[in-house]
């Protein structure tokens, strides 16, 4: 048995070679249907990676939420403590000044920038592609100067990161101890992250937040609506809390206890599924299907083509497939020989075909990369996966179009065939 | 030289004073659209090792249909066909298949060689169905396209050659496994007189030298009166 299979591969390969022209005859279908099979399966890989990325860029990692108290937070310890009892694992404060500062450098002063006030933890709830130095430490909240975490574009407007200042009515000094990646993730043009710290409490809270509430806006009839205090808090992702896009598991669980940290009024606790990683890839994945069911369909008709040239090769070939059973070819060596003809030549048209999208992909990568800056770890390339699915289909299509023929091989007459 | 072109599993040869074919009251009929055909009628004879033997008669005698069975290609329809020993009217389909593989080396009148193949790698086919391994293949191809003159033909392909080079290929071919018999079907009937006679002169030589029986269907008496003995076939009978 080993023998026929061996001895049908080598005959396989011989003929294969020797056909020059039927082979690239039947190529061409099963190019096009397994190329779009890799690129599907790129585009589905490249657009999962980068969903993921950006998510847990811009809105946290599985599973984040962001919750908001419209009301004054007494007692921030306490409501930190329930926050963690609630099922948080890491939390951080996430909160944007009311007065935007400015920030500058020597000379330069930049306006707009989006400030953020959060803690270290924010590192371990969000993706963090650091540029250059390091994201927060717990040893920098004890810095006496605030310590803030830039962006690449803000960086490069500053330029000297060193006499970095910011403020608001007065200039203060602050130290700057990372920059964040550019690329296509970022969502502010100028952005900066500060360290909620004793440095920076003015800075992101205003004198009054000794009390604990943030932004507050004392007396007149909107005074409530001014006072929010946001969290993002990232959970376990298989707690049940997490399944509830709403938040409403989470909510009840903190409204509890709001007491503790001055709200009655439980109304006025929010939270939310803040990451959408999954959503974005669900997504992704129906479509993948769909485009999977197009490309199967091209395959199909490459398969078709295959069958079709092996077929009526099978018929022109009587006299070379009775040589080789005259020759002491069994039935199996002949049926391995014909079906692996098959294989070989699909396998060589998903060959051509993932060169073809290797260099579609590298192309497209080149362009593209004119445009927008993808991060490092979303690199555009044909996935593992993409291979496997490339090959393994070329395989699969070649062995079912060559069982028809070989059987038809075995049928025919080896005395006739001499004859002709 | 020698090289070794046995793969393991073979079918042992069993040399001995047995002959190497012996043909028992061998029948064979075929059925075309209801009504049957008796092609050969009790043929008996036997071929001995190293033995030459033509086969003659006329169109329509059951010269190839004989030449099939003994070549393993077809079964007798009634009768026993021993084969070295071998009972081949109860084999199945793969031992006949490694047994005509291993036993028997077939020349063609119009040579089947594989189109587009080199005829080093012709000669390499039978050695690639017996699982001999590519160094060992290519050295006893080359070997055996040297024995019969071609040293300088090695890599052309059956088109660049001529048709006696075409039938010296397909000896190389026929020799490349050692057979104990060569069945050579109108050896001689493409070709013009002079690759004739050359082909006959080498192809039992090279029998000579390797003690193989050679059976030779044959229309020309020059071939026919260059064997140890002949065997007539009229209307399918043997004489």
């Amino acid at each position: 048995m080993l023998r026929s299979l061996t001895a049908g591969i080598v005959l396989a390969f011989a003929g294969s070679r020797a056909n020059v022209a039927r082979t690239i005859l039947s190529c061409a279908g099963i190019v096009v249907g397994v190329g779009a099979l890799v690129m599907v399966v790129t585009a589905s890989d490249l657009g999962q990676r980068f969903a993921t990325a950006y998510s847990e860029a811009n809105a946290g990692r599985p599973a984040t939420l962001q919750v908001t108290v419209f009301g004054q937070v007494t007692d921030r310890a306490a409501f930190e403590e329930d926050l963690l009892r609630a099922g948080g694992q890491d939390i951080s404060v996430y909160h944007t000044p009311s007065e935007t500062p400015m920030v500058r450098s020597g000379g330069s002063v930049v306006p707009e920038v989006q400030f953020l006030g959060v803690d270290t933890a924010l590192g371990d709830i969000r993706r963090m592609n650091m540029a250059e130095g390091r994201w927060f430490t717990e040893a920098d909240a004890e810095s006496l100067a605030p310590v803030m975490v830039v962006n690449q574009p803000l960086a490069d407007t500053l330029g000297d990161l060193t006499r970095v200042q910011v403020g608001t009515d007065q200039w203060m000094d602050v130290r700057v101890v990372g920059v964040l990646e550019s690329s296509a993730l970022d969502l502010g043009w100028y952005s900066a992250y500060l360290l909620r710290s004793p440095a920076s409490d003015d800075l992101l809270f205003g004198s009054s937040s000794g009390t604990g509430g943030e932004g507050e806006e004392e007396g007149g009839p909107f005074a409530m609506m001014g006072t929010q205090t946001t969290y993002q808090v990232r959970i376990d992702p298989r707690d049940p809390a997490a399944q509830d896009p709403w938040g409403e598991v989470f909510t009840e669980r903190l409204a509890s206890a709001s007491w503790r940290w001055g709200i009655e009024d439980t109304e006025s606790i929010s939270s939310h599924r803040a990451d959408y990683a999954e959503e974005v890839e669900e997504i992704i994945t129906y479509m993948s299907w769909g485009l999977t069911g197009i490309a199967v369909i091209t395959l199909t008709t490459g398969l078709l083509g295959v069958l079709n040239v092996g077929l009526v090769t099978v018929r022109e070939r009587r006299r070379e497939l009775a040589t080789y059973r005259a020759l002491g070819a069994s039935r199996s060596t002949l049926f391995v020989a014909v079906v692996m003809e098959s294989v070989v030549v699909s396998l060589v048209a998903g060959i051509i075909a993932l060169a073809g999208c290797w260099a579609a992909v590298t192309a497209g990568g080149a362009v593209l990369e004119r445009f927008v800056s993808l991060p490092d770890d979303v690199p555009l390339n044909i996935p593992a996966s993409g291979v496997l699915v490339g090959l393994g289909s070329a395989a699969l299509v070649g062995l079912l179009a060559g069982i028809i023929p070989a059987m038809r091989a075995l049928r025919a007459s080896v005395v006739a065939g001499l004859r002709e | 030289m020698s090289v070794d072109t046995a793969a393991p599993g073979a079918i042992t040869p069993r040399p001995g004073s047995a002959p190497l074919l012996n043909v028992e009251g061998v029948t064979r009929h075929f059925t075309v659209s209801g009504t049957r055909i008796d092609v050969l009628h009790d043929c008996t004879f036997q071929v001995e090792r190293g033995e030459v033997v033509a086969i003659v008669g006329q169109s329509g005698s059951g010269k190839s249909t004989l030449l099939n069975l003994l070549g393993l290609l077809d079964r007798p329809s009634g009768g026993t066909y021993t084969f070295d020993g071998v009972d081949t009217t109860r084999l199945g389909e793969g031992p006949r298949s490694r047994l005509r593989g291993e036993g028997v080396g077939f020349v063609f009148q119009q040579f089947h060689l594989l189109e587009r193949r080199t005829a080093l790698a012709n000669v390499g086919v039978p050695m690639v169905l017996g699982g001999v391994p590519l160094l060992r293949r290519r050295a006893r191809a080359r070997e055996l396209l040297e024995a019969v003159g071609l040293e300088h033909r090695l890599h052309s392909q059956p088109h660049q050659l001529s048709g006696g080079e075409q039938q010296r290929v397909a000896l190389a071919r026929a020799l490349s496994r050692e057979p104990a018999l060569i069945l050579a079907d109108e050896p001689t009937g493409a070709l013009d007189a002079a690759s004739s006679t050359m082909i006959m002169e080498q192809l039992l030589e090279q029998a000579r030298i390797r003690d193989a029986a050679v059976v030779v269907v044959t229309h020309d008496p020059r071939v026919a009166a260059r064997t140890d003995r002949v065997v007539e076939l009229v209307e399918g009978r043997t004489r």
